[in-house]
């Protein structure tokens, strides 16, 4: 244990599918055990028998027991095995994947994600409330099952939070479907599991899971503008003339732009860039100035030729929308 | 007797280049002019040079007809560069430029004949020829500029020296277009031999600059002095003129009064599609709404004005936009990123509509 403990460290964690943290992801983890434990059983019998036949004195058994041993231990105990197998993780589908997509409509609270390169657009359809738009980031509440609706804007995305469940393709031109019900709140991460662009592996974002009350009362204020949109005056001003608003929105502002990430409430998400980047201060400005090293073949344009104040006004700004 | 086998041949390979250098090293060879070139190797060099250029003028797609639009800026160019060596309607060569070697042709008398096809003269005049002292041009990034070029050497044979003078110069009086300038009337009188007096522009080519913001006006100088904007015409210009003069250039242009843009020709249709670009963009694509930058009396001070600015110039910038190939101020990168999101026909609707905008939103 003590020496196998170095190589375990690496399996908990905000990003890992053997340290569950939602149903889903318990029912994979316990398939996975139970997977290990059945392998480790037949790889011990695969060698026992290795052992029996190659000892040296052997015993001759008859063609018609040889036969016998082929047939039960070669087809049939295998069939039954995977059958079952198959069984029980088809059963798992429907909780993952409901049969009717159109359920997925009435959830109570569904998050639409959109995969673009590289970075994630999150609206939030929560019932009785407008839709709040938001990006790189989810937030979901414990204990309440979360419909998951996933589109693709550009190529072939895979959303995956390993903590809370499986797995699922983002395809151009259609719309997959997958639920997640968390158990336990916390900072969680989710790459993109689908190789996308050269940024592909700087592409993640964070799954936060609240409280219920806490999640309504956060979800209640990102659908206003954020009360830092009044300050560091200088820093919107500079945000509107450069025209950052022709691609990103800001909630109470003329901002309003939809071809990036919406920034209304930047200030107050867990990471910065889709997962890449610390959100501070310098992070932003750090990714206004050097986006294109920050992240290759990004679709935000480079504003290193800006002076250095306007960006650090702007990176006040926007870290002050909370 | 000596049999020459392989292993002489090869002792000879093996010295040969030490020896070329060796005798080049001597010096014998005469490079001098005096006494021009020998009838054979006169003939030599031409045929190498007529057949590379016939050769190379295979893979240049002429169009069909040539732009008319940059026909002014071309004489203007041509007045500065291209006169001295070459002549022009009116000027002749001096007797200095007639004893190089080899001579450069007097173009009027040159393409009066059906000596080169357009091809050929745009290959000419975009690479130059090597070991006869023609430039290539300014910037490989400018077809548009090279063909204007051609179009203008065509109308040259029998252009008489008024028309000549009234392209180039802009009025009949000739004054010097070549030379380094340090004074501003002077570099003033030369940059309004094409974009007018009045700052208007002549020809399609040329953009307004009168009404335009003077922080753009003076980027755009500094660009073209340090090669990152792309124009044949204008680097050469703006290199020709003293850097401590860009500021005050730019202030005078930028104060003067856009005059009525009466550009109510623009197909109605055209005009309406663009507009709607302009304002919501077209987001699928990644083209953000154009009002966003260009439309702010508050925006980035280098962000220009477009509002009645030459539908063709329009066209072109967005074109060379598309294809990287514009540069610009040190905000370029952000054009160049939204243009690679619009369709030739988006951009003929896009200069349609800001072409006949009134210059209401400086």
């Amino acid at each position: 244990m003590l020496t196998s403990s170095p190589f375990l460290a690496g399996c908990a964690g905000i990003q890992s599918a053997l340290d569950p943290a939602g149903v889903e992801a318990d029912a994979v983890a316990a398939l996975f055990w139970v997977m290990v434990a059945g392998a480790a059983v037949i790889w011990l019998a695969v060698m026992g028998v290795l052992y029996y036949a190659t000892r040296r004195d052997r015993v001759v058994h008859s063609e018609t027991f040889a036969g016998r041993v082929i047939l039960w231990a070669g087809a049939i105990l295998p069939t039954l095995i995977l059958t079952a197998l198959l069984a029980y993780g088809l059963s798992m589908m429907p909780r993952l994947r409901p049969w009717d997509a159109r359920a997925a409509e009435d959830a109570p609270l569904r998050i639409e994600v959109v995969g673009e390169q590289f970075w994630w657009r999150v609206t939030y359809h929560r019932d009785g409330m407008e839709p709040v738009v938001s990006a790189n980031e989810i937030r979901m509440p414990v204990g309440e099952r979360v419909t998951f609706t996933l589109r693709s804007a550009d190529v072939i995305h895979a959303f995956w939070i390993p903590s809370l469940g499986g797995k699922m393709d983002m395809i151009p031109g259609r719309e997959n479907t997958l639920t997640l019900e968390a158990t336990k709140a916390g900072i969680y991460r989710g790459p993109c599991a689908e190789f996308c662009g050269s940024s592909h592996a700087l592409m993640a974002l964070a799954a936060v899971v609240m409280e219920t009350g806490a999640f309504d009362e956060w979800l209640a204020r990102q659908a206003e503008p954020s009360p830092g949109v009044g300050e560091n005056e200088a820093g919107r001003a500079a945000f509107l003339a450069n025209g950052c608003g022709a691609c990103h929105a800001v909630a109470g502002t003329e901002a309003n732009g939809t071809i990036g990430p919406d920034l209304s409430h930047l200030g107050s998400r867990v990471t910065l860039g889709a997962g890449i980047v610390e959100n501070s201060k310098a992070g932003i400005g750090r990714f206004i100035a050097e986006t294109d090293h920050v992240k290759p073949g990004v679709r935000m344009p480079a504003y290193r030729a800006l002076p250095d104040e306007e960006i650090d006004a702007i990176a006040g700004w926007l870290k002050g929308l909370e | 007797m000596i049999r020459v086998n392989w292993k002489h041949l090869a002792i000879g390979l093996a010295i040969l280049p030490f020896a070329a250098v060796f005798v080049a090293w001597i010096g014998f060879f005469n490079v001098g002019a005096s006494t021009g070139h020998w009838k054979i190797t006169e003939w030599f060099l031409h045929f190498a040079m007529r057949s590379a250029v016939r050769t190379y003028s295979l893979a240049v797609d002429a169009p069909e007809t040539l732009p008319r639009e940059g026909v002014q800026a071309a004489a203007g160019h041509y007045a500065r560069g291209c006169a001295v060596c070459h002549g022009a309607p009116g000027e002749r060569r001096s007797a200095a430029v007639r004893e190089m070697l080899p001579q450069p042709p007097d173009l009027q008398e040159v393409l009066a004949g059906d000596k080169w096809n357009d091809a050929e003269l745009f290959r000419i005049v975009k690479h130059g020829v090597r070991f006869t002292g023609m430039p290539a041009w300014p910037t490989q990034n400018r077809d548009d500029e090279v063909w204007a070029m051609v179009a203008f050497l065509r109308n040259l044979p029998g252009m008489d020296a008024g028309t000549y003078r009234d392209l180039a110069y802009g009025h009949d009086r000739r004054p010097d277009p070549t030379g380094f300038h340090d004074d501003f009337d002077a570099a003033l009188a030369d940059c309004a031999r094409c974009h007018g007096e009045d700052g208007m522009g002549r020809g399609e080519a040329v953009p307004i600059l009168s009404g335009q913001r003077v922080d753009y006006l003076f980027a755009a100088l500094e660009a073209y002095a340090a090669d990152t904007r792309a124009s044949g015409v204008m680097q050469l210009a703006a290199s020709e003129t003293d850097p401590r003069l860009y500021r005050r250039l730019a202030e005078h242009y930028a104060e003067m009064p856009r005059t009525g843009t009466d550009r109510d020709d623009a197909d109605a249709a055209l005009a309406a599609r663009g507009r709607e670009i302009a304002r919501r963009g077209i987001p699928e694509r990644d083209v953000p709404a154009c009002v966003t930058c260009h439309d702010r009396p508050d925006r980035n001070p280098v962000f220009p004005s477009l509002d009645g600015q030459k539908r063709y110039y329009l066209e072109e910038q967005l074109r060379l936009f598309a294809e990287d190939k514009r540069g610009g101020t040190p905000f370029r990168e952000l054009m160049a990123k939204v243009a690679k999101g619009l369709e030739e026909a988006d951009i003929e609707a896009l200069a349609a509509y800001f072409s006949g905008r009134s210059d209401t939103r400086r």
